[in-house]
């Protein structure tokens, strides 16, 4: 049950982009066309999950037991840049039209604050190991389903008669604001 | 025991041990390029337009050298990128002809019949889902998708229908595939004379029809094909087209742009 709370509460009432703003980066970039949004979500799916875990093992198989806390910002960054850097040889392989789909944005998750916010939450709530893992799918699958909806509305919008001012980014922000509104309507579901 | 030097040798030993992974997994998952893919991205245009149907130029490059396409196969490069290509790849001369987007269309607005008032999406892809404004339902809807289309500001709207600057088009066919009625096409230009010849109607219908719904239609009176010297011109059904294999050895079509009653032969010239 505990479980279950935690992966709803990363998926909808504490979704890392439309309630603490994380990831906002990639979520506007990316989100103009279903396909690169659809491939981006499940690289951060991915990196998520392996995040959880290898900072989780290091955090506390390391860092706690050597008394160095301290240095989990420096650790948990050096983490993700590997992390994603393996990811990125594996998709150039592997997939290379997603790798050229993603351009950018794939090098950018090593900088994504929304990685290194899953860490340092699961520090913070003293998630034990299954908690994190579970939390790292859910935030990764948060990440991906609001990308998805909001490459859908992206993709209808582009057909839309806007007024000039509203072209581009603007309608963007806003449709992303609405959106977090939207989201707001979970919020009651459950306490974090 | 000294938490600086703890914090430092936890750190070395960690960031060794993650360089060692990525090190065998650069080493396991090497990507093989071909470095003739390189030269031939520097040699094509990098406008990463599309209108070759290849995804960028990259992914253009990629089939070039792996000869799926030809060297001249960018529309936008022309002659100067197909033949620094060939010497890439040491093929010999290449031939490629030069193709600007002509639109089969030059009614203005005025001279359209008009049957309805559209109050939709300000788009041509829009308007055609319900016919447009005009009777005419193989001309110009007049909303400009291929003016948004062009990358290269090579296409405007005069009086309600498009005009294309020659000197700035470049062949790629983005407007072509942006008009829902598809009036544009690529037709080969000749750069010596500076013009493109073609006929400025999309109607096949007969006669009758043409002239109830437009003042300039095609209405199929042969007398291009009857006035030119060598058959540059032709018939396909009411529809009067021009054989660009033949048009520019044509020693007469001044004539013939000059003789039809309806004045759709036309020039398009560089400035």
């Amino acid at each position: 049950m505990e479980l279950l709370l935690i992966f709803v509460a990363a998926v909808l009432t504490n979704n890392f982009v439309l309630h603490y703003f994380l990831g906002i980066c990639p979520f506007l970039g990316v989100s103009s066309r279903m396909e690169t949004a659809v491939g981006m979500g499940l690289a951060v799916i991915f990196v998520m999950t392996l995040t959880a875990t290898v900072t989780w093992l290091i955090y506390h198989h390391i860092l706690v037991r050597f008394g160095l806390p301290f240095l989990e910002y420096v650790t948990f960054i050096l983490v993700i840049a590997s992390l994603v850097q393996i990811v990125e040889m594996f998709l150039r392989r592997f997939s290379p039209e997603l790798y050229r789909a993603l351009g950018i944005y794939l090098p950018l998750i090593t900088t994504n604050c929304s990685i290194l916010g899953l860490a340092l939450f699961m520090v913070l709530r003293e998630y034990d190991f299954i908690e994190g893992l579970v939390f790292g799918i859910g935030a990764g699958i948060g990440f991906t389903l609001v990308l998805t909806i909001m490459a859908g509305i992206r993709e209808e919008l582009a057909f839309a008669d806007l007024p000039r001012a509203f072209r581009g980014a603007p309608i963007t922000l806003i449709t992303a604001g609405i959106l977090a509104l939207a989201f707001m309507g979970f919020s009651g579901l459950i306490r974090v | 025991m000294n938490p600086i030097l703890v914090s430092v040798l936890s750190m070395g030993l960690l960031a060794l041990a993650f360089a060692a992974i990525l090190a065998v997994v650069n080493r396991k998952l090497a990507v093989q390029e071909d470095p003739r893919v390189e030269a031939v991205l520097e040699a094509l245009p990098g406008a990463n337009c599309g209108a070759c149907g290849s995804a960028s130029c990259r992914d253009m490059a990629e089939r070039i050298v792996k000869g799926d396409a030809e060297p001249g196969a960018c529309p936008v490069g022309g002659t100067e990128s197909a033949r620094r290509i060939a010497e890439i790849l040491g093929l010999g001369e290449v031939e490629v002809v030069e193709k600007v987007a002509v639109v089969h269309c030059g009614a203005t607005s005025e001279q359209k019949v008009k049957v309805a008032e559209y109050r939709g999406v300000k788009t041509c892809s829009a308007a055609n889902l319900l016919g447009g404004e005009y009777a005419c339902r193989y001309g110009c809807l007049g909303y400009g998708d291929c003016v948004r289309a062009c990358g290269f500001g090579a296409i405007y709207m005069a009086d309600g229908r498009p005009k294309v600057d020659v000197e700035r088009c470049t062949g790629c066919g983005k407007c072509a595939q942006a008009c829902p009625r598809g009036i544009i096409t690529l037709e080969p230009y000749d750069r010596k004379r500076g013009e493109t010849i073609f006929v400025a109607c999309n109607n096949p219908d007969r006669a009758p029809a043409v002239r109830r719904v437009c003042e300039v239609g095609c209405i199929g009176c042969r007398m291009c094909a009857r006035t030119s010297d060598n058959g540059a011109f032709y018939m396909d059904g009411n529809l009067a087209k021009v054989d660009y294999g033949k048009v520019y050895e044509s020693g007469n079509w001044d004539e013939v742009v000059e003789k039809c009653p309806r004045k759709i032969i036309r020039m398009e010239r560089a400035a």
